[in-house]
C-alpha cells in the first residue's frame, strides 16, 4: 500500500520536528494554506486528505474501515510511521482533532503536542453533557444528506468539486479546493456527527492545545471546555474569530496561538 | 441627491430578493426587507446575527463545513441551496450567493449576501424528482408487465401448440380412416371381381365350358390389386424408385402422342420447353406416371374443353422460399403442368394431397393420384406447389433436385425380342408362404430353370451345402426366423459366386434405404408377372 499516494501527503519545509496537519469534515489539505507557511522554517510539515476527499485515491475508500474514526486515526498512524515520525506536532480541525487523539492516544510516540482547533469529543447532546446538537438535530441532518438529492448533494457537488461552466475561476481555487465525493462525504459526516469519543480524552498524555472558537455552532465553547477538562494535559484558548474554521477566517490568530503554546519546545 | 439616495434605498429594501451586508467578522449590518418579510421577522432582528443562525440544522453545519471555507477560499459562491428558518418555525427554500468586498490593500471589508426565494424551483425540483422516480418506477413496472407478458405469451403459445398438435392428430386419424375405408372398399371391389371370376370359373369348368374371359377377369382383378398397392406405398414414399439420369424435356416430347390421345380432342396440349434444361434424378417411369397424373386431373377439371400447359424451366429456390416450404435450398428444375379448368378453392388445395381426396365423382377417381405424386416428389427431394384460382384454372409445379455433372443420357434400349429370356440353371426358391412357393416354383419350371425349394434360412443353407450347381439364390425378404438380406449374407459366405435375388411385397429398410434401390441387391417387386420375373432371373444370372 502507497500511503503517501492513498492519502495525497505532501511534505515540506526545513525543520527536524514534523508538524502533521489533518483537514476536517467539509474540505481538505488546502484549508491549511494561510497556516502551514507560518511553521515551514521551523518544522517538518506535512500535508495530506483522508481518504474521500481532496487528492486521495478514492479506490481505498472502504466504507468498513471507515465506518468510526479509528480507521482515519490508524491512516495517521501510517502516514506518520511511512514517513518515520516521531515526537512531532498534531494540528487536526473539527473532527480531525479527535482522530489526532486517537491515534495519539494509540501511539504515544507521535506526537508530543496535539493542536486542537474546534474539538469535539461528541456532538449530540447526552444527560450533563452538551454537544450542541440534540439527537434529533443530527438525525435531522443525516436524513437530509440521505434524501435531498438535488437540494444538498446535487446543488453544492458542482461548487464544491469546481465549476467547469466558469473556467475563468482559477484552476486552483474551483478544481482543487475542497474536493469531496458527495457519496463518501456522506459517510464522513455519519461517522462524524454520531462519534463520541469523550472516554478517549482523559488517556491522551501529550500536551494539547484546545482552539476555540467564538460561537461556533459545531463546536460550542462548552464542547471546548469541556475538551480541555477532560485532557490531561491541556491549554485552552478561546479565539475572537467567529465560526468554524478560524485557519482559514483567522490565520494569524491562529497561528499566533500556535506559536505561543509551541513557544519553548524544541523545532 | 436625495431623490437618488431614496431611489436606491427603495431598491434595497424591495428588491424580489433579500440583500444582506455583513462585515468581516460574518455579522450581518444590514438585511432588506425583503428578507426580514419573508422570515417573518423585523429588520433589525438581523443585525449583529450571522447568516447560518438563520439556517436549519443542516444548513448551518454545511455552511460552516462547505460555504464559509469556499467564500474565504473564492471570495465567492453561488446558487448554493439552503433552507432558512422562519420566526415560526417553517422553512424557506433559497438559493444563496455571496461575494467578499476587499480594499485595495485586499483586506475584508463586507460580505454581501443575495438570496433569492426558491420555493417555486425547488418544488420543481421535487417534482422533477418525483416524476423521475414515478417514471423509474413505472419502468420497471413496464419490464415486469412484460416479463410477465412474455411469459403469458410463451404459455399461450404452448397451449396453442398443444390443441394444435391434438388437431394434426385428429386429422391424423382420420386420414388413416379414410385411407382404410378406401383401400377397404377399393380392395373389396377387386376381392368381389376375383371371387366372381373364380365362382364362374368352378361353374364353367364343371360344365366343360370357355373359362377364358374369367382367367382375364380375374387376372384384372389382380392387376388393378397391385397397381393399388404401387400406389399406396407411393403415397407412403417407400415405393422402389429406380432413380436414373433424366432429362425431363426429352420425357415430355416422348409423352406428348400419349398425352394428346387421353386429353382427347377438347383439350389442346401445349408443351412449353425451356432449351438448356438440367438433368434430374429421377424414376423415369414415375415421373411419367406423375405428369399423366396431372394432365389427366388438369383434363377433369376442363369438362367443356380448353388449353394445357405443360412447361419446364431451370429454377432456383432461395432459402427464404425453402426455409418456409421445407425443402432444400437449390436449383431444381420445374416441371408445372397449367388448366385453364375450374380451379380449386382454398380448401380444397389444402386437401388435395391427402389420399383418397377427390372432388371427382364415385367412381370417378380413387383420389390418390396426387397424393401419389406427392409422395413420389417428396421422395425425390423434391417439392410440389399448387397455384389455383377458381374459375381460371390451376398450375401444379414439380420441383425435382437439379443433377449436376450429366449432360446427356443414353436412351434407354427399346425392347426388341418379346420371346421370355429362359435358362437351365439351378434355382435355390426360397419362401415361407407355400402357395407363392408353389406357384413361382411352376413358373421358373415354365422357363426351364431347375428348382430347389426351401422354406426358410436353415433349409436352404442345408441345400446350399448339398447341391454345389445352385447358380441363383431366390429368395423372400421378410420370412420368420432368418430374413433373406440374413440368409444372403451367410450364403454368400459360403458361395461368394452366388447370384442372389430378393422378392418382396413390402420392402423394409434392411433391403431398401431411403427407399432407393440399393445398387448392390436385385429385388423383384411382388407379385410379378411372368415377364417380369424371367427377365428379372435372367439379367441377375447374367451380371
Amino acid at each position: 500500500m502507497d500511503i503517501v499516494r492513498r492519502n495525497n501527503v505532501k511534505v515540506m519545509g526545513a525543520g527536524q520536528k514534523a508538524m502533521v496537519f489533518a483537514h476536517g469534515f467539509g474540505c481538505d489539505q488546502n484549508m491549511w494554506r494561510f497556516v502551514w507557511p507560518a511553521f515551514a522554517e521551523g518544522y517538518r510539515i506535512v500535508l495530506f486528505d483522508h481518504v474521500g476527499c481532496g487528492g486521495s485515491d478514492l479506490t481505498t475508500y472502504d466504507a468498513a474501515k471507515y465506518a468510526s474514526l479509528d480507521g482515519y486515526a490508524q491512516d495517521v498512524i501510517d502516514i506518520c510511521h511511512a514517513l518515520d515520525i516521531t515526537q512531532g506536532v498534531f494540528v487536526g480541525h473539527s473532527v480531525s482533532a479527535m482522530i489526532g487523539a486517537l491515534a495519539a492516544r494509540r501511539a504515544p510516540d507521535l506526537f508530543d503536542e496535539l493542536v486542537l482547533i474546534g474539538p469535539s469529543p461528541r456532538y449530540i447532546d447526552d444527560a450533563d453533557y452538551t454537544g450542541g446538537f440534540t439527537e434529533a438535530q443530527i438525525h435531522e441532518l443525516l436524513d437530509f444528506l440521505d434524501t435531498n438529492h438535488m437540494g444538498w448533494s446535487q446543488a453544492m457537488a458542482p461548487v464544491i468539486m469546481g465549476n467547469p461552466e466558469r473556467p475563468e475561476l482559477g484552476e486552483e481555487l474551483t478544481n482543487s479546493f475542497c474536493m469531496t465525493d458527495p457519496e463518501i462525504a456522506k459517510k464522513f459526516a455519519r461517522v462524524t456527527f454520531l462519534s463520541d469519543n469523550r472516554a478517549d480524552l482523559p488517556a491522551v498524555t501529550a500536551r494539547c492545545l484546545v482552539l476555540q472558537c467564538s460561537e461556533d455552532v459545531i463546536a460550542p465553547q462548552a464542547v471546548g471546555e469541556y475538551v480541555h477538562n477532560q485532557l490531561p494535559n491541556s491549554e485552552f484558548v478561546l479565539l475572537d474569530a467567529t465560526g468554524h474554521c478560524p485557519n482559514l477566517s483567522a490565520p494569524e490568530e491562529t497561528v499566533a496561538a500556535m506559536k505561543t503554546f509551541l513557544q519553548g519546545t524544541p523545532t | 441627491m436625495a431623490e437618488e439616495v431614496e431611489d436606491l434605498e427603495d431598491l434595497f429594501e424591495n428588491a424580489p430578493c433579500g440583500y444582506i451586508s455583513a462585515g468581516a467578522d460574518g455579522r450581518i449590518l444590514k438585511a432588506n426587507r425583503t428578507f426580514a418579510g419573508w422570515l417573518g421577522r423585523d429588520t433589525s432582528d438581523f443585525v449583529g446575527r450571522r447568516f447560518p443562525d438563520f439556517l436549519n440544522i443542516a444548513g448551518k453545519i454545511y455552511y460552516e463545513t462547505h460555504f464559509a471555507p469556499l467564500l474565504r477560499m473564492q471570495g465567492f459562491f453561488h446558487e448554493v441551496a439552503l433552507d432558512l428558518v422562519r420566526a415560526d418555525g417553517s422553512t424557506l427554500p433559497v438559493l444563496v450567493n455571496a461575494v467578499e468586498r476587499r480594499d485595495e490593500a485586499g483586506h475584508l471589508r463586507f460580505i454581501r449576501i443575495t438570496v433569492f426565494n426558491a420555493s417555486d424551483r425547488r418544488r420543481y425540483e421535487r417534482e422533477l424528482l418525483e416524476a423521475r422516480r414515478a417514471a423509474e418506477k413505472a419502468n420497471a413496472e413496464l419490464l415486469e408487465l412484460n416479463r410477465t407478458l412474455e411469459e403469458r405469451v410463451a404459455e399461450a403459445v404452448e397451449a396453442r401448440l398443444k390443441t394444435e398438435e391434438a388437431l394434426r392428430q385428429a386429422q391424423k386419424m382420420e386420414a388413416v380412416g379414410q385411407l382404410t375405408g378406401g383401400i377397404a372398399h377399393d380392395f373389396n371391389n377387386m376381392l368381389a371381381v376375383i371371387l366372381a371370376s373364380i365362382n364362374l370359373l368352378e361353374k364353367r369348368l364343371a360344365k366343360g365350358e370357355n373359362v377364358t374371359p374369367f382367367v382375364a377377369a380375374a387376372r384384372d382383378g389382380v392387376d388393378r390389386a397391385a397397381s393399388l398397392i404401387q400406389r399406396l406405398l407411393a403415397f407412403s414414399r417407400q415405393q422402389n424408385l429406380a432413380p436414373a439420369p433424366l432429362n425431363p424435356n426429352e420425357m415430355v416430347r416422348n409423352m406428348s402422342e400419349l398425352l394428346r390421345r387421353t386429353l382427347g380432342g377438347n383439350v389442346q396440349l401445349e408443351t412449353v420447353l425451356a432449351g438448356g434444361l438440367w438433368h434430374v434424378l429421377a424414376d423415369a417411369n414415375i415421373l411419367e406416371n406423375a405428369v399423366l397424373n396431372l394432365a389427366i386431373n388438369a383434363r377433369d377439371a376442363m369438362p367443356a374443353g380448353g388449353r394445357l400447359t405443360i412447361e419446364t424451366a431451370n429454377c432456383h429456390l432461395d432459402d427464404a422460399y425453402a426455409a418456409e416450404h421445407a425443402v432444400n435450398p437449390g436449383q431444381y428444375v420445374m416441371v408445372a403442368v397449367t388448366d385453364t379448368g375450374t380451379g380449386m378453392t382454398p380448401e380444397v388445395m389444402a386437401k388435395a394431397f391427402e389420399p383418397f381426396f377427390t372432388t371427382k365423382e364415385v367412381g370417378k377417381g380413387t383420389g390418390l393420384g396426387l397424393s401419389q405424386v406427392f409422395g413420389f416428389v417428396k421422395q425425390s427431394n423434391g417439392h410440389i406447389k399448387i397455384y389455383s384460382e377458381v374459375g381460371h384454372g390451376t398450375t401444379i409445379k414439380l420441383y425435382l433436385p437439379r443433377l449436376y455433372g450429366v449432360n446427356n443420357t443414353p436412351k434407354p434400349e427399346a425392347p426388341e425380342d418379346t420371346a421370355l429370356p429362359c435358362g437351365q440353371e439351378v434355382v435355390l426358391l426360397v419362401e415361407d408362404d407355400e402357395r407363392v412357393l408353389a406357384l413361382t416354383e411352376k413358373m421358373l419350371s415354365d422357363l426351364g430353370y431347375a428348382v430347389l425349394r426351401a422354406r426358410n434360412g436353415t433349409e436352404a443353407l442345408e441345400r446350399l451345402t448339398t447341391c454345389p450347381d445352385i447358380a441363383l439364390l431366390f429368395t423372400d425378404v421378410v420370412m420368420p426366423g432368418m430374413n433373406g438380406p440374413e440368409l444372403a449374407e451367410k450364403a454368400l459366405r459360403q458361395r461368394p459366386d452366388l447370384k442372389v435375388l430378393f422378392t418382396s411385397g413390402y420392402t423394409r429398410n434392411a433391403v431398401v434405404h431411403n427407399g432407393i434401390l440399393d445398387p448392390a441387391m436385385n429385388l423383384l417387386q411382388k407379385p410379378a408377372s411372368l415377364d417380369q420375373l424371367a427377365t428379372k432371373v435372367r439379367s441377375v444370372l447374367d451380371r
